[in-house]
């Protein structure tokens, strides 16, 4: 993003003379206003918090209005004509520093998404350890992609931070990152400033952009190398000479494969959509007989980021196709089943949710807006065939890119499909926002008098408002995004002071690294804090079997041989299994085989029964959470007062 | 010596004078991570200049060399795992300076082979640099004090529990304990967090026996050890001992001294 020049594109309106003076010390004017709206703004969303943390108010209301006050006016200045380069840069990063704080005040201390604990949990190793790729209890393929946690470890052995504070420093300059390469993508595309910072607003619009994507995850900092790799690709695109292009090239093949190091799902994302521009620039110069070293250029730089992919799969991370294969999988036959058997294989929107009415209203809005701005961003592209090669094959592809986030969002009606089709959102939003913002501009440019143009921008930033809103709202359930009380089997809020305390004293009493058997939320807290190598099941290890069993049924021999030659020690029980449903309908793993049918599908028979076979010795105990440390050699040895098996 | 050169070796002299800072100094508190994002956008420029030695526009330059710098973090860490170096503050400095160099090498080469790449490059970065610092400052002067707020105002307090443990050696027992004909004193860890003091029932049972109870004082926010007497169990041959203290137990397996 040049922001230094604007330079209208054929028929542009761009070149107009602002309506009015401009104001007089923009920079003051605009810095005092952004930052009374975002103090403003900023007390809003923490009373928001406190409203739902003390379950009195409207969390929702005060949050929504506390990001609207805060952002609105970001809005307003970043698309504003006539500012000058340096303010709207400075706009677009008060912006995205602004949007981050939703996520800094869900959890300002410590992690608490799923994956934070897993990526907290290998930083922390390489902090203690030193050493990279080392295998993670929580999410298995964590350890093949240390592009993040590497990155936050090295920052807080070099700073002496803590991994928690280093993680924010990174993911908050990916984040502001992110914002600021979606704007120069824009500028390098289209060549106009409030181009760029429209798509990089409408681009915030979507739905991982405040929650999902600001987490301690691998995908937060590899989206933000996407969009710069995707920046370098077009400069290597566009270089005029031969050693312009390879310096370019270079710095794509440098961007992919750290987002190759970091993120398994971002790199299959990077290469297609450097696939999609490559084929459709190739379209174009086959049909113009121009750009043909542009095409070039596109194919070489995908297959290159093709084969560094095949190559990390195969000899790095050769265990990721086994872990992503399930999710595909199920989620293709959930669609088949949608479509082929009277839907039972879908799952309900908003099922169970406690989100107000409105939300879940933008939430369905929010498709049917984006694909109306997409059908006019195709049309004004239809209508204005020609210019540069390069840059019409670029938006081309972008298009088609901004289209694939359609058919993905059917895949939201199945319950695999729709942790996927969320993930993908992030991707193809990219191209809803570079091909909508000309639209948007143009509209607001087309207003001529101050009061239709008011009106304009008003009703722009409305349908923002309900886009942000809906968008959101299907992308990140509400415990996700709001504090509240503890309640089980919830991946944010089934941390309690007992669990935490029953990790505490496994590490301080047995030491660390221990194998253990727990349920998918002990497991989370024993295998991060706990420091322990938690298992919670799978298909081909079936520990949860254990727990199943019904009393005095003997554990099949072979999972009993398993966990006797594998060295597990210990087994964690959570007994509120027994008493309450899990808040997301998984208690191990998601292929989990046990039912959910709205009722606890264990017994307390069958979670207690360990309190009698020898070859459970029950260690520590705190009403919920029990340990028990194994004893293989007492198994089928009968004892007074207790079951033999 | 071209502007451009001179710029270099200036970038260079920064990058390696953080790196020995990182290296070298104490932990002052907010010093080394400014330090280190210094050296880390030192580094990404250097980046830029050896790989495409072109002027670009400023926020294009900006964000670059931000997230060449950051990768540059992984780079070395990968680098020093291939090498079989633990990942420790000096050796990533050391790894970090060996690349700040051959990153400098490849740029000074490139400023002298093409000089006509180079010429304008000192364009205007002062000014968004300075724009974004600036943005980033005022977005930190609102959210700090907004993160702080939420942080140090009263939460909704969270349930409490009271866990009972082995404690001493006990909490080392893996196989059926021996019991000498005198009995045994099992050391036993009691904590309670969030609940009230009070007094819980303690009480011991050998296989269907119950051979001790009393009651013990439970303070809150406390942990305490408590030696617990088992007496030996009637014969040989297995039983199951459990220390139980209102709904939490621990649970061991012993064997007295006589033949079971």
């Amino acid at each position: 993003m040049t922001m230094t020049r604007v330079l209208p594109g054929p028929g542009s309106v761009a070149a107009r003379p602002a309506a009015g003076p401009a104001p007089r010390r923009p920079a003051a004017r605009c810095a005092v206003t952004l930052v009374a709206a975002g103090a403003a703004g900023a007390a809003l969303l923490v009373a928001a918090d406190r409203a739902a943390e003390w379950g009195r108010g409207s969390a929702f209301g005060l949050f929504w209005l506390g990001m609207l006050v805060g952002t609105l006016p970001a809005g307003y200045w970043a698309t504003r004509r006539g500012l000058g380069a340096s303010l709207r840069l400075a706009v677009l990063t008060g912006y995205a520093g602004f949007t981050y704080l939703p996520k800094l005040l869900r959890n300002p201390s410590g992690p608490l998404y799923h994956d934070e604990f897993a990526h907290w949990r290998q930083s922390r190793d390489i902090l203690v350890d030193g050493r990279l790729f080392e295998p993670n209890p929580i999410v298995r393929v964590v350890g093949d992609f240390p592009g993040l946690h590497s990155t936050v470890a090295s920052l807080a052995t070099l700073t002496g931070l803590s991994i928690w504070q280093a993680a924010l420093i990174v993911l908050s300059t990916a984040h502001v990152g992110l914002v600021l390469g979606v704007a120069v993508l824009a500028e390098e595309i289209w060549r106009r400033a409030r181009v760029a910072a429209t798509a990089a607003i409408i681009y915030s619009l979507n739905s991982s952009f405040l929650f999902f994507d600001t987490q301690f995850g691998y995908e937060s900092l590899a989206i933000a190398l996407y969009v710069w790799a995707l920046v370098a690709l077009y400069r290597a695109m566009r270089a005029a000479g031969a050693r312009s292009r390879t310096g370019w090239a270079a710095t794509t093949v440098l961007l992919t494969g750290a987002t190759i190091a970091t993120h398994h799902l971002t790199a299959l994302a990077l290469i297609g959509t450097m696939a999609i521009v490559a084929l459709v620039v190739t379209a174009r110069a086959a049909h113009t007989r121009v750009a043909v070293a542009a095409a070039a250029v596109a194919w070489m730089l995908t297959a290159a980021a093709a084969i560094l992919v095949a190559a990390w799969l195969c000899w790095v991370a050769p265990r990721t196709a086994g872990y992503l294969d399930p999710y595909l999988g199920k989620a293709i036959d959930q669609f088949a089943g949608l479509a082929g058997d009277g839907g039972t294989g879908g799952r309900t929107l908003f099922r169970g949710s406690v989100a107000p009415w409105w939300e879940r209203a933008a939430a369905f809005a929010a498709p049917a807006c984006a694909a109306a701005a997409m059908a006019l961003a195709g049309y004004r592209l239809w209508r204005r065939r020609g210019g540069d090669p390069v840059v019409r094959g670029t938006t081309l592809a972008m298009l088609v890119l901004g289209a694939l986030y359609f058919p993905a969002a059917v895949l939201i009606l199945t319950p695999s499909g729709a942790e996927g089709a969320r993930r993908s959102w992030a991707f193809s939003y990219l191209g809803i926002a570079l091909v909508v913002a000309p639209v948007v501009v143009a509209a607001l440019d087309r207003a001529a008098r101050r009061r239709t143009r008011a009106l304009t921008g008003a009703g722009l930033l409305g349908l923002c408002a309900v886009m942000l809103v809906g968008n959101t709202a299907a992308g990140m359930n509400p415990s996700y995004r709001f504090p509240g009380p503890p309640v089980f089997g919830s991946d944010t809020r089934s941390v309690t002071p007992e669990v935490l305390a029953a990790a505490a004293w496994l590490r301080a009493t047995q030491g660390r690294d221990l194998r253990i058997l727990a349920d998918r939320y002990s497991g989370l807290i024993f295998g991060s804090y706990g420091e322990q190598l938690p298992v919670t099941g799978s298909v081909s290890f079936p520990t949860y079997d254990l727990y199943l069993a019904r009393p005095g049924q003997p554990p099949e021999p072979a999972l009993l041989g398993q966990l006797s030659a594998w060295k597990f020690g210990y087994l964690v029980v959570d007994r509120r299994m027994a008493r309450e449903v899990p808040e997301i309908q998984i208690y191990f793993e998601t292929n989990e085989p046990i039912p959910h049918d709205g009722r606890p599908s264990f017994t307390l028979g069958q979670l207690t029964k360990f309190d009698t076979t020898p070859w459970t010795i029950k260690i520590y105990d705190s009403g919920n959470i029990a340990i028990y440390r194994f004893d293989f050699g007492s198994f089928g040895v009968p004892a007074a007062g207790g079951a033999r098996r | 010596m071209t502007d451009c050169t001179a710029a270099t070796l200036r970038l260079l002299a920064a990058a390696y004078a953080g790196l020995v800072i990182l290296a070298l100094a104490p932990a002052v508190p907010g010093l080394l991570p400014v330090v280190c994002g210094a050296v880390l956008l030192a580094l990404g420029d250097l980046w830029l200049r050896a790989l495409t030695g072109e002027t670009v526009a400023p926020a294009t330059r900006i964000g670059l060399a931000a997230m060449a710098g950051l990768v540059t973090l992984p780079l070395a860490a990968v680098a020093l795992h291939v090498v079989g170096v633990p990942i420790r503050a000096r050796a990533l400095a050391a790894a970090l300076a060996v690349l700040a160099t051959g990153l400098g090498a490849v740029a000074l080469v490139r400023a002298r082979a093409f000089p006509a790449d180079h010429a304008p490059r000192q364009l205007h970065l002062a000014r968004p640099a300075v724009a974004v610092a600036v943005a980033g400052v005022l977005t930190a002067a609102v959210a700090v004090p907004a993160v702080l707020a939420y942080v140090r105002l009263p939460h909704p307090p969270l349930p409490g529990y009271t866990s009972l443990a082995l404690g001493g050696w006990a909490a080392g027992i893996d196989r059926p304990v021996a019991i000498p004909a005198r009995g045994l004193r099992v050391p036993i860890r009691i904590s309670r967090a969030g609940d009230p003091s009070g007094t819980v029932p303690l009480r011991v049972r050998v296989g269907d026996r119950t051979v001790n109870a009393r009651s013990v004082p439970v303070e809150a926010g406390a942990t305490r050890s408590v030696e617990v007497y088992v007496p030996a169990p009637p014969g040989g041959c297995l039983h199951r001992i459990e220390i139980s203290m209102g709904a939490a137990s621990t649970v061991f397996y012993a064997h007295g001294p006589a033949g079971c």
